[in-house]
């Protein structure tokens, strides 16, 4: 069998990279277990605590009509219960152990992580492959969670506006991709996921060679990779997981959607369909992100909520995905705002960038903030795995995500020009509307 | 197996150093320098928090402190956002119950000019007539707009139903009312009477240069003068403003019902507070504490449970947060009220007691990553007046507290009958099924603006 060797990153890391950056990329240590799992560790003894993530490369977007939802309540399921670690004793055990953790699914990717104090180390590895080789879903405890779930769509889509504008949103963005459906699934969906669908998931998805391992904080790295191995290696590798097509057909022109609910005031979601992640106009617009909506000097900021007062809160989301993903603009309006004149002033923004492009200042800025915000990722031991772990999973290797306060220097203003004018185009919009009722009188 | 509290062995802290100066008028200086990252994290505390708001103007401090940065000495608003957006930096001011804060979080190498800018937002704001009047519109706005938040909502009803007329309620009991009566004379007074040097402390955390920090600290704040001599002191607290009784804020289209129940807690820095912290973090604080046991894991009533103290200067709260169903408010609300019973009557166990300790020690350090972090960390220090070995003890005062502490604690601090309940949903299906648990009274979202 081959071994897995560490090897020092550096020879690697683009000499261009300022102190603070390289000093991280090179304390990184890589490498690939015999069935396929990825490790990276990022030692730094700045606090006596470590963070431990696990990436699995599965999200929504792997579901299917019938399942969706599946991901996420799969994730929930992670914490009930494995062949060495029974029902209620991951948690149990970790806390004593001086440690906590949490879990989020999103369309693309399942993420796990643990913060704890370093002496844990070991007790975390056991626990967290104990789970990836023999999690137990039993009838009881799959019943059990199910409502806990149906419970938080309740809090998180139901009885939150946000959430079911968000969701009318992506079934008008996408019409044939899985990014159509909501992470956390339709309620009927979620009540009928059998404990076979979960089985299967399970030995499909949650296999070592989809899986990618960010460890970072106090610890000693050959210790921990020795200990990784003692753990994970006797771990199957699997199949290898089903390609997720993109029948996505081309938009033909605008579409638009209402949401009528008890509402103060109307709000708009606005969302244009983008690149992919590993496009390089993905981080063009990014800088078009920040220049339209990060500081009370931005472009949407300024115009709509202070010049105009049109809008009490406007944000912008342009979140890298694996497969072509969505520009979106949530404008918050008050109580007796006009949507119109709000949705037409948005317009006139966006046709200004498209076509004369940012002024040299503003693109500046908007790369001054995107360095800033890189660093503050990277100020704590969880920042740190959860940022690298991300830009590999996104770009396919974390050295792009250090990289990237210098790929951001290199776009001029005529690329984000371009890419407003590509992208923000009237027909490749879908626009969503709140529609406030009035409260019914108790 | 005989379970036995274990003192868990704990690697040092690394604590930066803490340097303490004095400007001639008053002003307090801390610097902590540390790095790796090429950051700061600056952080101004005025004793001049809403609490210290005049009746008829609530709210008036946090409004002016937002404003400071809307125009000063001669800068626009737009100058100002440009000038700090430019270098990746931000800007902000907010009063809490206690306090004013103006904070600033720069890129190292670019304190210097970021410095100039908040010393000219602190020292003179020019409150223009028209920044006045654009804040006014928004913060009424937005204050309807959180309405529809029914977390929010049950958040607010709470503090009313808790300190009732108490100036820690002065920040939700303001309201349009007051807002609307704000004049340009009232933040000028503000800023005159009601913050200053000596009142101040100025906390600057991250990787900078000490010499040179404090040239421009002198400076950009060497002028600051003015303001109160001594710190204003917040009235002691008559206890909780609605004992025994519910109150719905009705929300008819809701299918799921936000839980409170509100009860009075300790002050910071009592005495109890190891035992009492240790203790909750059994009740509701961890994820495997037993509110999260008895509603999540084992009913599926809800995503989400627990309880928190909220302590303060002078006094403070203890509150049970959930969520559930409309249809499951009664058995959600009978675990609840029955593990703080249980929690009241008998204590933790040694093996939970031991659990949480390491929970609590372990997790500490992570507390103190980020400059932002440690500069909270040392003001709640020096704001609250608790001991120097605060933060550097902190886990081995954890680690000490025994069963029979825990126990006293929960006694002699959670509550018996004196609990307010909240709850925001749909009052026609909740009225009847609540009303065996205290006096009902409804009011609608509205009230609460």
């Amino acid at each position: 069998m081959r071994k897995p060797t560490p090897k020092k990153s550096t020879r690697k890391t683009t000499p261009t990279l300022p102190p603070a950056l390289k000093a991280i990329a090179d304390s990184v240590i890589e490498a690939t277990l015999p069935n396929g799992l990825q490790v990276r560790l990022l030692p730094s003894d700045a606090v006596p605590t470590c963070s431990f993530y696990t990436f699995f490369r599965v999200g929504a977007r792997n579901e299917r009509p019938g399942i969706t939802g599946i991901s996420h309540l799969f994730e929930h399921m992670m914490f009930n219960g494995a062949k060495k670690y029974g029902p209620g004793q991951f948690d149990r055990v970790l806390e004593s152990s001086g440690g906590t953790s949490n879990a989020y699914t999103s369309n693309d990717v399942t993420v796990y992580y643990e913060d704890f104090m370093s002496e844990a180390l070991e007790k975390v590895i056991d626990l967290e492959s104990d789970r990836m080789r023999s999690l137990q879903v039993t009838p009881k405890m799959l019943e059990s969670e199910r409502k806990v779930v149906m419970e938080e769509r309740r809090l998180r889509v139901d009885n939150e506006i946000g959430g079911l504008m968000d969701e009318e949103l992506s079934s008008l963005v996408w019409k044939a991709h899985p990014y159509r459906w909501p992470v956390i699934g339709w309620m009927k969906d979620i009540e009928n996921i059998k404990r076979e669908d979960c089985l299967e998931y399970f030995r499909t998805f949650y296999a070592p060679n989809n899986a990618t391992l960010f460890v970072s904080g106090d610890f000693d790295p050959k210790q921990a990779l020795a200990l990784i191995k003692k753990y994970y290696s006797n771990i199957k590798a699997g199949p290898g997981v089903p390609p997720v097509l993109d029948a996505e057909p081309d938009q033909k022109g605008e579409r638009r959607a209402e949401v009528r609910h008890p509402a103060q005031a109307p709000s708009l979601m606005i969302a244009w369909r983008g690149p992919q992640g590993t496009d390089p106009d993905t981080l063009v617009l990014d800088v078009l992100q920040y220049a339209l909506s990060v500081g009370q000097s931005s472009r949407l900021t300024r115009s709509l909520v202070f010049e105009k007062e049109l809008a009490v809160g406007v944000s912008v989301d342009w979140t890298w995905r694996f497969d072509p993903g969505a520009f979106t603009v949530v404008l918050e309006l008050k109580p007796d705002g006009d949507p119109k004149k709000a949705e037409e002033a948005l317009y006139a923004e966006l046709a200004k960038v498209a076509q004369h492009g940012l002024e040299p200042r503003e693109l500046e800025k908007a790369k001054n903030n995107l360095a800033a915000h890189l660093l503050r990722e990277l100020a704590t031991n969880n920042g740190r795995a959860h940022a690298l772990g991300t830009y590999e999973l996104m770009l396919g290797d974390w050295r792009q995500g250090l990289a990237l306060p210098s790929r951001y220097e290199s776009i001029t203003g005529d690329q984000v020009r371009a890419a407003a004018a590509r992208y923000l185009a009237p027909e490749r919009r879908s626009v969503v509307t709140l529609v406030p009722l009035a409260e019914v009188a108790a | 197996m005989k379970a036995r509290v274990e003192v868990p062995k704990l690697r040092p802290l690394k604590l930066p150093r803490h340097e303490v100066r004095t400007l001639p008028n008053g002003l307090t200086v801390h610097l902590v320098p540390r790095g790796p990252l090429p950051l700061v994290a600056v952080r101004l505390v005025i004793r001049g928090g809403s609490a210290f708001d005049p009746i008829g103007k609530l709210g008036v401090g946090d409004f002016a402190a937002r404003l400071f940065r809307r125009g000063a000495a001669g800068m626009t608003a737009d100058q100002i956002s440009d000038t700090v957006d430019f270098v990746g930096a931000s800007i902000g001011g907010f009063a809490n119950e206690e306090n004013v804060i103006l904070s600033l979080s720069t890129p190292s190498k670019h304190l210097e000019p970021m410095f100039e800018v908040m010393g000219k937002v602190l020292l003179q704001p020019d409150f223009p007539e028209a920044e006045v009047e654009l804040a006014r519109r928004r913060t009424l706005a937005a204050l309807t707009n959180d309405l529809d938040d029914p977390g929010s909502l049950a958040d607010r009803a709470l503090v009313r139903a808790t300190w009732g007329s108490h100036p820690y309620a002065h920040e939700t009991i303001g309201g349009k009312k007051d807002i609307t009566a704000f004049t340009r004379d009232d933040l000028r007074q503000f800023h005159r009477e009601r913050i200053g040097p000596q009142i101040a402390h100025l906390y600057i955390v991250g990787a900078f240069d000490m010499d040179d920090v404090m040239a421009t600290v002198e400076r950009t704040f060497g002028g600051w003068k003015g303001g109160p001599s001594s710190a204003p002191v917040v009235p002691i607290w008559d206890g909780l403003a609605r004992p025994g009784e519910v109150l719905i804020v009705d929300k008819p289209e809701q299918t799921q019902v936000q839980m409170r129940i509100g009860a009075k807690g300790v002050k910071r820095g009592h005495d109890d507070h190891f035992p009492l912290v240790t203790m909750n973090t059994v009740l509701g604080g961890g994820f495997t504490s037993r509110l999260v046991t008895e509603i999540r894991v084992k009913r599926g009533l809800s995503y989400g449970a627990g309880s928190s103290f909220d302590m303060m200067s002078v006094a403070g709260t203890f509150t049970v947060s959930s969520f559930t169903r409309t249809e499951s408010i009664n058995t959600l609300l009978d675990v609840a009220l029955g593990e703080v019973r249980r929690m009241r009557e008998k204590g933790p166990s040694k093996t939970e007691l031991a659990t949480v300790q390491r929970y609590i020690s372990g997790l500490y350090p992570g507390r103190l990553e980020t400059n932002e972090n440690v500069s909270g960390a040392i003001a709640d220090v020096v704001h609250y007046g608790l001991s120097e070995e605060w933060i550097s003890q902190y886990r081995e005062r954890i680690a000490a507290v025994t069963v029979k502490q825990a126990a006293e604690a929960a006694q002699k601090h959670l509550f018996g009958g004196e609990r307010a309940i909240v709850l925001v949903g749909n009052a026609e299906q909740l009225k009847a099924k609540v009303d065996k648990y205290g006096p009902v009274s409804v009011i609608k979202p509205s009230e609460l603006e």
